[in-house]
């Protein structure tokens, strides 16, 4: 398990990384969400021990990373954003040199590469020179180098990035199984990939959590309160139709375009209002043209935390209408 | 430490970068050896040694420019610097891969001095004379070596490093020359002392990050320097010399090419690499520390 108390990392007069406290137990996935220079990389690094911390202490299964680095460093495999690989090696030279500097016993090397390959499906790059490498394979043999020795905290930053969405799958679902028995804090800015792996999360923002729940609790209000919906109306028309319901709370104009509004709405009390918005329009003859769950809650939470860093994605969704 | 050996050797051999330095070493060995014993029919090998010591300038880069500026550059750093081993074994396993290679460059090389000592027929080798000369000459490459890891460690561009070692490899050859042309007067000496003492306050303010005891370490410096110019001026006549000279390591070989291993030459080497090694694991601590 990871305990984490009062981490700050102060560059002279910036800080990176602003008295952060938390603690993740056995067999907890916990992901890292946060816009970029938020402070993700820079955290994962000091609880790995790539960087020191400039005050607050790291517990790595009960070793200080200060006072007893090596012993801390041994429960730990590290994933970096970017794959600490050596081009001139072969992928297979390249694992026996991690298992050399994890100092993992010989006897058991045979077996526990055999795993790490298939579990991260690496066995046929074995003899390929990791500098050959694609970006994906690049990413997945990094992903192998972290789990040399087997290690009961894996620390993984951004482990998908570069894979294709079948590889996101598998090791999305290798991360969960991983995740079973062992201390996992994955870091990415993919809220569906946060929401469908970890049990907790924590929105980090200009170097503060700035919300720690679990991921039920982030979407708890349920999403069929929220809706989207484009009808063949002006805006305020649509708004004056959806006023005269009582389970209707909150009504936003989020695009307007020949003729079509879409609009966000959102129920009183967490109601679910698709049967409602039908009705309303269609007493009116007003033909809804689209109609879907608004983003998820994480996504919400999260867009909230960072406003106004996320609007041409917001936009997405309206263009692709069209 | 071993691992990071291993690997180093390794990564001589798989590049370019081993063949290169051997392939140099033996071919600029065998020209000095063809103009100093061979074409003069003279059988003192530390000559060759000599004249050859100009190589360093180019091959010592070739060994240590990619050690540790290849690793940041790769960022293959964050794997080592995550993995339970010391910043210390880290260090000397890169040092001594070089040292090795060096080694082995010195071995092949070993078969001019056997030439000689077969078939010279005038005069016979001297074996005493040559063991000494390529003692003081192997621990001297391993100093330069000391300093270019060190080098390497600053930057994590390869040609920087490769040009600052140069550099610098230059600037320890030339020493003699510089410590020469100081100028001798005791003022001179007394300024050049305050710098020093400066520099290293600000050395000491950098690593502490504490800007009080830069100051208190440089405030007592300067006050127990000057007071010794008050008191005994006539110490600091010839200082910046004697102070240049003390880093002058082609002076050290001197000895090893009359043939005297002296313990004092010997400690002397072990010390400036030693202080290199140091000096390296520091800037990486510091570093992650920063």
């Amino acid at each position: 398990m990871i305990e984490v108390k009062n981490l700050t990392k102060k560059y002279g007069s910036f800080t990176a990384v602003d008295n952060i406290s938390f603690t993740v137990g056995e067999g907890e996935i916990l992901g890292f969400l946060g816009p970029n220079g938020a402070g993700k990389t820079t955290t994962m690094n000091m609880m790995t021990g790539f960087i020191s911390s400039s005050s607050g202490s790291i517990k790595i299964n009960g070793f200080d990373m200060l006072d007893d680095a090596l012993n801390a460093k041994k429960q730990l495999g590290y994933m970096p954003d970017v794959p600490p690989l050596y081009g001139d090696m072969t992928v297979r030279e390249y694992l026996e040199f991690v298992f050399d500097i994890k100092k993992v016993k010989k006897s058991d090397r045979q077996t526990m590469l055999q795993n790490i390959c298939a579990l991260t499906g690496i066995t046929p790059m074995l003899t390929r020179l990791c500098s050959h490498l694609s970006k994906g394979y690049k990413q997945r043999v990094s992903l192998a180098q972290a789990l040399v020795g087997m290690p009961d905290v894996l620390i993984l930053d951004e482990p998908t990035s570069g894979l294709d969405p079948k590889q996101i799958i598998d090791i999305r679902n290798l991360i969960k199984r991983l995740g079973e028995h062992r201390t996992i804090i994955i870091s990415s800015h993919i809220l569906s990939e946060v929401s469908a792996v970890c049990d907790r999360v924590i929105i980090i923002n200009e170097g503060k959590i700035a919300a720690m729940d679990t991921v039920e609790n982030f979407s708890k209000d349920g999403s069929a309160s929220k809706q989207i919906v484009s009808v063949k109306c002006g805006f305020e028309e649509a708004k004056d139709i959806l006023s005269n319901w009582n389970a209707v709370d909150k009504v936003y104009l989020k695009n307007e375009e020949e003729g079509v509004s879409t609009l966000k709405v959102v129920a009183k009390e967490g109601k679910d209002i698709r049967e409602i918005i039908f009705a309303a329009f269609a007493q009116r003859e007003i033909p809804i043209i689209m109609l879907k769950d608004a983003e998820n809650s994480l996504e919400e939470a999260f867009l909230n935390i960072i406003k106004g860093e996320y609007t041409p994605e917001n936009k997405k969704p309206s263009e692709d209408e069209e | 430490m071993i691992a990071i050996l291993k690997k180093e050797l390794r990564t001589y051999f798989t590049t370019i970068t081993g063949y290169a330095f051997l392939g140099f070493f033996t071919l600029i060995t065998g020209y000095f050896f063809i103009s100093q014993n061979i074409n003069s029919g003279y059988a003192n090998y530390n000559d060759t040694l000599t004249g050859s010591l100009i190589m360093f300038l180019l091959l010592i880069p070739i060994l240590t420019m990619r050690s540790f500026s290849e690793e940041a550059r790769q960022k293959t750093d964050q794997l080592l610097y995550c993995s339970p081993i010391k910043i210390t074994d880290i260090v000397l396993g890169k040092f001594l891969a070089a040292v090795i290679l060096f080694m082995i460059g010195i071995v092949i090389t070993a078969v001019f001095p056997c030439i000689l000592n077969f078939y010279a027929a005038n005069e016979n080798m001297d074996v005493g004379l040559t063991v000494a000369g390529l003692i003081g000459y192997f621990l001297m490459g391993v100093c330069f070596i000391s300093v270019g890891i060190f080098i390497s460690v600053t930057t994590d561009n390869q040609l920087v490093a490769a040009a600052s070692t140069f550099a610098v490899i230059f600037m320890l050859l030339m020493m003699d020359n510089i410590a020469q042309s100081a100028p001798t007067g005791s003022k001179a000496s007394l300024i050049f002392t305050l710098a020093a003492v400066l520099a290293v306050s600000v050395y000491v303010y950098i690593t502490t990050k504490n800007i009080a005891v830069g100051i208190v370490f440089a405030l007592l410096g300067g006050l127990v320097i000057s007071a010794l110019f008050l008191i005994r001026p006539n110490i600091y006549d010839g200082a910046i010399a004697s102070v240049l000279g003390w880093f002058s390591v082609l002076r050290r070989f001197e000895n090893s090419y009359l043939g005297i291993i002296n313990i004092s030459d010997i400690v002397y080497y072990i010390t400036f690499s030693s202080l290199f090694i140091y000096f390296t694991v520091n800037t990486i601590e510091k570093r992650r520390w920063a």
